[in-house]
């Protein structure tokens, strides 16, 4: 059985991808590296989140650990930086900006990538209007893209991969879309896990080509109702929406790797205090509660010498809350049970699940008095810290000289939305 | 990016209400005056003296718009040998050419010569402290 796809007129999906993301930002005020090898790590300089076209082709992987391309890195002279997220997320407001200008209906799905729909555009204008896109994101703010059209979302994706390795960075799938998914490899599909392709794999299924041909019960029985959605969306039908409004976040963490390694409960109170502090902080931005807190803490995997320990606790907390005093204190009890002594310590972290709305959570008889007073106290808090800058109002045993701190060593220092740290130009 | 300037027009009391109050719309909003084009507007920092000559001073803030096309006489950003400098665009009608300002011709770039030279954005206001 063969499926013709099926072109619902009015369908038309875009999804732009800016190209290496963060190394385009850091080539935005520094031309020298334009045409050069640049990698960027993640925090604490541990993996290789972002590479240049020129850095691909020396064979630096996706996700490597840095010390693993450190001589890869010297041989070739490539220019390394720290992530610089302040001004990673002003330029990927920018893009968005702009991109909404194109298209009302748009889901931002991650801070390079976002889906328009763009079905009030004429089939035969499309790439033009693509190129449009492309062009204005460039020339307003620097960042190349790449845009891929079809009717589906999952099949935007597929043609983003062709617009890559495209000269003009846009592509659109709306004719021998066979011919394109029979080159396609089922693990590349958007929404093919390891695991599904696995499955795909085993029975032989390794194209997208294949895979939109399947038997619509096998699917059903095989897969789940995501993987049921991908072959239908490959078929040309469109089954995944845009999610254009902001859908509030089930669940916050924040964990962060140490510059270096600590083995003193101490100090890993502080950095776990230090998380409570600013995961209560953005749940309160966005007038929400917590019901438990799960504590995570590690060693290096890659330490060859040292034995590995990794553990982690979550404590249910009586009352929904955001208040940090509360979080700090079941977060340290939920440390001491895990910490154990003689390790050296890389990694700490503290996520907060089964989000509420604040709104909506109902009074408990227990709710005592002193919780409309210590939300007042909050309020002040964030208030003062938004004001006078993160952190000018604190607690005690976030530590005031954090020496764990994050190790940033080619930090570029360039936050386009702080005066502090404006880009400069000696003239 | 935001700048405002508190706007003040009475205070509040007792008595007959100022007849000016139905006219307040909002706080006076610097961004409206200097930003036309936000997603496009950087604000830059520079450091040097060789840009006097038009009125710009070591220290000052420059708002620089990408989405511009420059005119002759526009002060531009350009990328220049690997560098972003500051400049003055010429255009006449054989070619153009950035200068530094001064009217020392020696000093200026050929762009027909010159193609590698990208014009990176036009310089719109200069903010600069007395």
């Amino acid at each position: 059985m063969s499926y013709t796809s099926y072109n619902k007129k009015n369908n038309n999906i875009a999804l732009i991808d800016c190209n290496s993301f963060y190394v385009s930002c850091e080539r935005l005020f520094n031309p020298k590296i334009t045409n050069k090898p640049v990698i960027v790590l993640s925090n604490n300089d541990g993996c290789v989140i972002s590479r240049s076209e020129e850095a691909k082709k020396l064979g630096i992987k996706m996700g490597e650990p840095y010390f693993k391309v450190k001589d890869l890195v010297k041989k070739n002279s490539v220019h390394v930086f720290s992530s610089n997220y302040a001004l990673y997320g002003d330029i990927s407001r920018r893009v968005m900006k702009i991109l909404k200008e194109f298209s009302d209906k748009m889901e931002i799905y991650s801070i390079d990538e976002a889906f328009i729909n763009l079905s009030f555009v004429e089939n035969e204008r499309l790439d033009e209007f693509g190129k449009e896109i492309r062009a204005r994101i460039l020339k307003w703010t620097g960042i190349p893209t790449s845009i891929g059209i079809a009717n589906t979302k999952t099949l935007s994706k597929v043609a983003n991969h062709i617009a890559k390795k495209n000269k003009t960075g846009v592509m659109v799938l709306n004719k021998d879309i066979d011919e394109e998914l029979k080159k396609f490899h089922v693990f590349d599909i958007w929404g093919v896990g390891k695991q599904l392709s696995k499955l795909y794999i085993k029975n032989s299924i390794d194209t997208a080509y294949k895979l939109k041909n399947i038997s619509s019960t096998w699917v059903k029985k095989n897969t789940n109702v995501l993987g049921a959605k991908t072959v239908m969306e490959l078929r040309g039908i469109p089954c995944v929406d845009l999610e254009t409004h902001e859908s509030k976040r089930k669940s916050c963490c924040v964990s962060r790797s140490f510059g270096k390694k600590v083995e003193n409960i101490e100090k890993l109170k502080e950095s776990v205090t230090t998380h409570c502090l600013s995961a209560a902080e953005k749940i309160r931005a966005d007038d929400q509660l917590t019901k438990s807190v799960t504590v995570f803490i590690r060693t290096s995997p890659f330490d060859k010498y040292r034995e590995y320990y990794s553990n982690s606790i979550t404590i249910d907390l009586p009352i929904a809350t955001s208040n940090s005093i509360e979080l700090i204190r079941a977060a340290t009890e939920g440390l001491k049970t895990i910490y154990k002594y003689g390790f050296f310590y890389q990694k700490t972290g503290i996520i907060l699940s089964n989000l509420s709305d604040a709104k909506k959570e109902e009074f408990n008889l227990l709710t005592p008095l002193l919780e409309t007073k210590s939300k007042s106290l909050m309020k002040a808090i964030d208030y003062t810290n938004i004001k006078y800058g993160r952190n000018a109002i604190s607690v005690v045993q976030a530590g005031i000289n954090n020496s764990w701190k994050t190790r940033r060593e080619h930090f570029s220092r360039i936050d386009t939305a702080s005066f502090e740290d404006l880009p400069t130009l000696k003239i | 990016m935001k700048l405002t300037t508190p706007f003040y027009l009475h205070k509040v009391g007792a008595g007959f209400p100022s007849p000016a109050t139905d006219y307040i719309e909002d706080d006076l909003d610097l961004n409206t005056h200097l930003i036309t084009n936000a997603p496009a507007t950087f604000i830059i920092r520079v450091q040097g003296k060789s840009m006097r000559e038009v009125g710009i001073y070591d220290g000052d803030l420059l708002i620089v718009d990408k989405s511009i096309n420059p005119k002759s006489f526009s002060t531009v950003i350009a990328n220049v040998n690997e560098e972003l400098v500051v400049k003055t665009l010429i255009k006449e009608k054989e070619s153009s050419y950035l200068t530094s300002g001064s009217k020392n011709i020696t000093n200026k770039i050929n762009l027909s010569e010159n193609p590698e030279v990208i014009i990176w954005g036009v310089v719109t206001y200069v903010i600069h402290k007395l």
